[in-house]
């Protein structure tokens, strides 16, 4: 007796190692294709879409392959379809293998579809589909999609997933891109009081362009030249309510991401006038911002006043006016006054920017007005969107210079 | 089911705090934020605070009959025929509660884990796991809930502090939502968060004491009111107005984050754990139904049951058509009802027993 009921135990818990499978759900590496950039362009065909995928070989640069396969790293196939949750299926007619957007990691849209109302149900569609991680980023690329992804040909990250999560992490630590998400894109586009911005990148570099400042340049205007890769991404694209209606370069970019206190910006180098220079010389510095802004809202007025403190900390990092800082301290206060006057100024042209050509902040500063309101009811009626173009808005950047670097060699090197 | 042990306030509060602490991981949070907006972390303390007085006299009602369940309760005080109704109410919502609820989690694991799989396969499965947890007993159930209890806890903080990191403060404003006649309104329905208390009272008789028994629903009741809220409060911070649309903010906040660029897809790290702590919520429940109706029909053998109901409950739970079904109509209806009528009961067991002189009988013999 005792024997049959340890068998009977013994089946039952062979059975149910059968369901560890997964059944219908077992999954192989070997038999998937994941995409790692979606592309969505317009289409010739009206009402349509044409879908272009990247699809990563998970086989090409794990350590553990050793380096012999041949084959090559990535796909590309681009072609027509009414959605691209339902064009996974028809990409299987090309792809041998099953494709999947697990780790779909970019989702790159053409200038020209994200100015199209049509775009704003194609990307909500990303929602419906659990297999998209709302972590995914969204960037708008100048030139089609479909072309943008085959000229894109990293030379150091031949995996396609590292190179677009290196790039893009660089990109909005320094704040010259974004942190586009579809989360933030959703939430944006809930919200319907702000506008969002998407990263702006491009392979295209245009011919005239000119030197500018460190930071001047939107995707594509940056001329380089070299054994490299020209693919770049800078600056940003504007959405409104979900559609694209205006781009901001790499300056204004950053500009925003520093009032913006939900992204975290953390290395930027930028070049500021040197105020003792007679040849328009300039200061490099690196800019951190160590606390949250301070924002203070009076709302009752018909004009309503914002002002917006900027924490920021100055690390001048080099000195070519070869001033001695250590000893002339009235030097160190005028270039931090000179410094602050420089920000004021930036700051104050993007915030005119932002009231009277976009009509709308491109960083969730309603979230700031809400608190002044008791009940939805009543922050709906005074309608921030109608609000902001008319608001006062004053910024001051409170300056901290932390160090005004090396001042040693310099003097050695004047009094030789 | 012969039982000898008696289940302690450990495990008896580890199993409350499981079958009540899970419905912020499912769609109440997202249900609250649709009725109030930004103020929805306020209903589950609202709640708890109209269920405080109903709780209270239910608890004063059974310290009478030190010692005895449900049934013998309302036996006594509301008679054979009286009581027999409102023994077969009590089963009759709370098995519609357990299965709109099986079929709610089996379309959480079928939409956000096991796309492939059938529905009513997952569901099937996820069932058999109860039905093997109910009948093993209380007991197990008990000292099974008090192992799982504190990783339950933990990956749940885990999730919220990682939550926390992509969250903004400022979305709680206007911190009244949609104004304070609508968060009384709706904290009239939530209620049904803490209606499970009175269920739980059919499992006095094998506790070990009846103070352990208090003072293990009262710890659970402030430990849940202060978790739903807070779940609440940090799901308005990181979602803001897409709460609102989203299904199981729960599911999709733990699919959003990720441990820096090293380690992505964590779901699958929490998805178990949580998966353990719906088992043992539904494998309680299920236990509890089965006493009911093994109670109402005369039943004597109660093990076999388990499986016939968990049957039943597949059948009504596969009746609404898609999880929106479920969501919207279904388990809506039965939120709206069970809360205040599952207190209206305990309100009237406790006039009954007022009526009845029960207290001073008690009193008197105390004083003997």
């Amino acid at each position: 007796m005792q024997n049959i009921k340890r068998v009977c135990k013994l089946l039952i818990i062979i059975s149910i190692i059968c369901s560890l499978t997964g059944c219908w759900d077992r999954e192989e590496l070997e038999e998937n294709a994941y995409v790692i950039g979606l592309g969505i362009d317009h289409s010739k065909l009206k009402g349509k879409i044409k879908v272009t995928m990247l699809i990563a070989n998970p086989e090409v640069g794990s350590v553990q392959g050793g380096g012999g396969s041949t084959e090559k790293p990535r796909e590309i196939i681009s072609f027509d379809a009414n959605d691209f949750i339902a064009a996974k299926a028809t990409a299987n007619s090309v792809i041998s293998r099953d494709i999947s957007y697990e780790l779909l990691k970019v989702i790159i849209v053409s200038e020209e579809f994200a100015k199209d109302p049509n775009f704003l149900p194609i990307i909500t569609s990303t929602l419906k589909d659990k297999e998209i991680r709302l972590d995914s980023y969204l960037a708008v690329c100048k030139e089609k999609a479909s072309e943008y992804f085959l000229k894109n040909h990293p030379r150091m990250e031949t995996r396609p997933h590292k190179y677009f999560q290196f790039m893009i992490d660089n990109g909005i630590n320094n704040g010259l891109i974004p942190d586009s998400t579809l989360f933030r894109y959703f939430s944006a586009l809930d919200r319907g009081t702000d506008l969002f911005m998407a990263m702006y990148t491009t392979t295209e570099i245009e011919k005239s362009s000119n030197f500018k400042g460190e930071d001047h340049y939107a995707a594509g205007q940056l001329n380089v030249s070299g054994e490299l890769d020209k693919t770049q991404f800078s600056g940003s694209a504007v959405f409104k309510n979900g559609v694209m209606v205006d781009k901001l370069d790499g300056l204004d970019t950053r500009l925003i991401n520093i009032l913006d206190d939900t992204t975290d910006i953390q290395d930027v180098l930028v070049n500021v006038p040197d105020p003792f220079s007679e040849s328009d010389n300039q200061l490099a510095a690196r800019v951190t911002k160590t606390n949250n802004n301070k924002i203070t809202m009076n709302l009752n007025g018909v004009r309503p006043k914002i002002e917006i403190t900027i924490p920021l900390t100055l690390t001048i990092m080099s000195n070519p006016s070869m001033v001695n800082y250590a000893k002339d301290p009235e030097k160190k206060n005028f270039l931090k006054e000179f410094i602050v006057k420089d920000t004021t100024a930036l700051f104050e042209k993007i915030q005119e920017k932002t009231q009277t050509e976009l009509k709308g902040s491109p960083y969730p500063l309603s979230l700031y007005a809400r608190k002044h309101f008791k009940t939805n009811k009543e922050f709906e009626r005074f309608n921030w969107a109608k609000a902001y173009p008319k608001a006062d808005v004053t910024i001051k950047p409170d300056i901290v210079i932390e160090d005004f670097g090396i001042q040693k060699k310099v003097l050695n090197n004047k009094e030789d | 089911m012969k039982q000898h042990e008696k289940v302690g306030i450990r495990d008896y509060t580890s199993i409350v705090i499981l079958m009540m602490g899970t419905k912020a991981t499912e769609n109440t949070p997202s249900a609250f934020y649709n009725d109030v907006q930004s103020a929805a972390w306020m209903i589950p303390l609202i709640s708890a605070g109209f269920f405080l007085i109903p709780l209270f006299l239910l608890l004063k009602t059974f310290s009478v009959f030190q010692g005895k369940d449900l049934f013998v309760v309302v036996k006594k005080l509301l008679g054979k025929y009286i009581g027999f109704f409102v023994l077969l109410y009590l089963f009759i919502i709370s098995s519609l509660a357990v299965s709109f609820d099986t079929r709610m989690y089996s379309d959480i694991i079928h939409s956000f884990y096991f796309r492939r799989t059938p529905l009513v396969v997952v569901y099937i499965i996820f069932l058999l796991v109860c039905v093997y947890g109910a009948k093993k007993g209380i007991q197990h159930i008990g000292s099974v809930s008090y192992i799982m209890v504190w990783y339950i806890i933990f990956s749940f903080v885990l999730a919220m502090i990682l939550s926390i990191m992509d969250s903004n403060i400022r979305s709680i404003y206007p911190i009244l939502g949609s104004g304070i006649p609508d968060i009384i309104k709706s904290s009239i329905p939530g209620t049904t968060l803490f209606a499970d208390l009175v269920l739980l009272t059919v499992l006095l008789s094998s506790m070990s004491s009846f103070k352990d028994f208090a003072k293990g629903t009262w710890i659970a009741f402030i430990l849940t009111a202060i978790h739903i809220s807070a779940a609440a409060f940090i799901f308005i911070c990181l979602f803001d107005r897409s709460l609102g649309g989203l299904g199981y903010p729960f599911h999709t906040a733990i699919r959003y984050f990720s441990f820096g660029n090293f380690l992505t897809n964590v779901e699958t790290l929490f998805f178990p754990i949580w998966l353990m702590a719906a088992f043992i919520r539904f494998a309680a429940l299920l236990y509890i139904c089965t006493k009911l109706f093994a109670h109402i029909f005369h039943i004597k053998e109660a093990g076999y049951l388990i499986p016939a109901l968990a049957t039943i409950y597949l059948l009504t739970g596969m009746i609404p058509e898609t999880p929106l079904d479920v969501a919207l109509v279904f388990k809506a209806k039965i939120r709206l009802i069970a809360g205040p009528t599952f207190a209206a009961i305990s309100l009237l067991l406790w006039t009954v027993a007022l009526l009845k002189g029960e207290f001073n009988y008690a009193k008197h013999k105390k004083g003997m």
